[in-house]
């Protein structure tokens, strides 16, 4: 994608996760594993000149609407709209702690949050029903939903994507955060969740597949997602890892919805280091610390 | 059936022509069918949403369109539009408080012939449960086309729960229906307070413990949260009061009117007549009458209820 700094999309992406880290570390709580995997997307959407948006009119008319429908992710979406400026950051500090102004699962009163958030397979059918209305109103906002993959065995989601092709509702992007596990034990284990692409395909989606990590990946394909000539709506499959940055929790069913306490929580800081290029005193924290 | 228009006739034919004058009122259908609906199909195409029989995509989908302005009317046959997407309706019109209309066919028995599945007697309890949410027990068409006017303007979701079956008009053209309860019948010495179609079970009853010397007053609640003082003002001069629902009696209507008078502090002797849990789902075919008659809520066992409450 061109003009883009893919450096300093990495480096914000390891701010967010260290700021989300340090977040629910302090609460004792939230889903860090679940907001691990899907900071790459929601970096590229918010920082990669995808979504449109403005901090200070959360309700801008012309906004994207981006619907986290994994609403347990809720803690990265609360770092990056704290980031963006939508409210003080200081905000954070009491995160599902007395007197906090949001908890672990996603809260419609938090600025730039579009909806309540927890019960899986609804967010996405209210961003069909935001993109149906907008081809009503003429408006050309995107809806984005970002859902789990372990969301995609709730039936309601497949009643949504066989609404949403049908309707030609190419104004709806779905970004499946394709981690492959759930709570207790990996998708295809539980119940096999593949092959995911021709699911979706099946239902009238365009799809594509690509490495949830990687910028230039997700880029790539949501750059375009305006421009779209296909009457269908597209799912992006984002092949990507639970506790991405965190070795130790990647990869391991029980660390969902946990946050590390004690000494892992040092071992969780000192693994995400490695992800930043420039390290902890980097120009954008330095910058960051000057406002 | 009667040449008798419906409730829901009545109600849709209101609606189709609201929105023929306001392009942001929408129909989301679960795959229903009728005359009315027709009109909206052919006539307000762009307003007719049909999603097929998914009414969990048809509450999120309603929720969406209200979110960016529009005011979605959700149809389906109600124990699907209640209960089947119970917790859609939980997170997106009481949790997140979004206004739609969520719009049930068939309250009570009105499904007579089609078995328990069809039949709908966990409304009232269930959607009173949760904050934000009004319920509209509809009587008779006056009421369905006064309460579709109220719903386009209502900032809270409405849940409106329509007769299948055709009945005679109880309430007269331009009624007010802003109080949740009203006085269809005059009467002093027991009050029976219905809703629905069991009104015009009540009216029978009256009429015919009128004949035997008993004057019955007759109460038609029409919405939920009970307009507590407004119903204790209504029974002035009346102790002795019955309810009476379609429905299983912990915590429908009877309990609601139950929990008004104690949080007002009233004390009235009340008698519960609905559906008693002991007794099950009903697999009765042959007509409302018979169902009734199977759980003691036809005239014959309301009468007797009745004369009992009074005597004791």
């Amino acid at each position: 994608m061109r003009g883009v700094d893919y450096s300093e999309l990495r480096r914000t992406a390891y701010h967010l996760r260290r700021d989300m880290l340090e977040m629910c570390a302090k609460a004792g709580t939230g889903h860090v594993t679940s907001s691990l995997s899907c900071v790459e997307i929601l970096t590229a959407l918010y920082y990669g000149g995808i979504c449109r948006h403005n901090p200070s009119e959360p309700k801008w008319p012309e906004r994207d609407r981006v619907f986290l429908s994994k609403g347990q992710a809720s803690p990265i979406l609360y770092v990056v709209l704290a980031d963006l400026g939508y409210f003080p950051k200081s905000d954070l500090e009491l995160f599902a702690q007395k007197d906090g102004k949001m908890g672990v699962h996603l809260q419609k009163s938090v600025p730039g949050v579009e909806i309540t958030c927890g019960s899986l397979g609804q967010g996405f059918g209210i961003a069909a029903g935001t993109a149906l209305a907008a081809k009503k109103n003429r408006d050309l906002f995107m809806s984005f939903a970002i859902l789990g993959d372990g969301e995609c065995y709730e039936g309601s989601v497949w009643e949504t994507a066989m609404f949403a092709a049908h309707n030609r509702l190419n104004n709806l992007v779905a970004i499946v955060d394709r981690n492959c596990l759930c709570v207790t034990d990996f998708t295809e284990s539980l119940v096999g969740l593949e092959p995911l692409e021709e699911k979706w395909a099946a239902f009238g989606w365009d799809v594509v597949r690509v490495d949830g990590h990687s910028f230039e990946a997700l880029l790539d394909v949501l750059e375009g997602v305006r421009d779209r000539r296909a009457p269908r709506p597209l799912a992006i499959i984002a092949d990507t890892v639970k506790g991405k940055g965190v070795d130790f929790m990647s990869n391991v069913p029980l660390w969902h919805g946990a946050a590390p306490s004690g000494d892992d929580v040092e071992a969780a800081r000192e693994a995400l280091s490695g992800m930043c290029e420039m390290c902890d005193n980097c120009v954008r924290r330095d910058l960051r610390n000057e406002r | 059936m009667s040449g008798k228009k419906t409730q829901r006739d009545a109600f849709w034919d209101r609606v189709f022509e609201l929105a023929r004058e306001d392009s942001d009122i929408v129909l989301v259908t679960a795959d229903m069918g009728a005359p009315s609906l027709d009109k909206f199909r052919t006539g307000l195409a762009a307003q007719f949403i049909n999603v097929g029989i998914a009414e969990q995509n048809a509450i999120q989908v309603a929720t969406g369109m209200a979110m960016e302005g529009k005011k979605p009317f959700v149809y389906a046959i109600a124990p699907f539009i209640t209960l089947r997407c119970l917790e859609q309706t939980r997170v997106s019109n009481s949790i997140m408080d979004i206004p739609i209309t969520i719009v049930g066919v068939g309250a009570g028995f009105g499904y007579e012939d089609s078995g328990p599945t069809h039949h709908m007697l966990e409304d009232i309890a269930v959607m009173r449960s949760m904050p934000n949410i009004v319920i509209n027990s509809v009587s008779d068409n006056v009421m369905a086309r006064a309460v579709a006017e109220e719903s386009v303007k209502s900032t809270h979701t409405n849940y409106v729960r329509l007769d299948r079956l055709p009945y005679d008009d109880i309430h007269s053209p331009g009624e007010s229906f802003v109080d949740g309860v009203g006085v269809v019948r005059e009467g002093g010495d027991v009050c029976v307070v219905a809703t629905g179609a069991m009104v015009y079970t009540a009216l029978d009853v009256a009429g015919r413990l009128d004949g035997r010397g008993v004057s019955v007053r007759v109460l038609d609640l029409y919405r939920l949260p009970v307009n507590g003082a407004k119903l204790v003002e209504l029974l002035d001069g009346v102790d002795k009061v019955v309810t009476l629902e379609e429905a299983w009696l912990p915590g429908g209507m009877g309990s609601a009117v139950l929990e008004a008078f104690n949080d007002l502090g009233e004390r009235k002797t009340v008698r519960r007549l609905g559906l008693d849990h002991a007794k099950g789902y009903s697999y009765v075919y042959g007509g409302r009458g018979l169902i009734h008659a199977s759980y003691g809520i036809d005239v014959d066992g309301v009468e007797r209820a009745v004369m009992e409450t009074l005597e004791a």
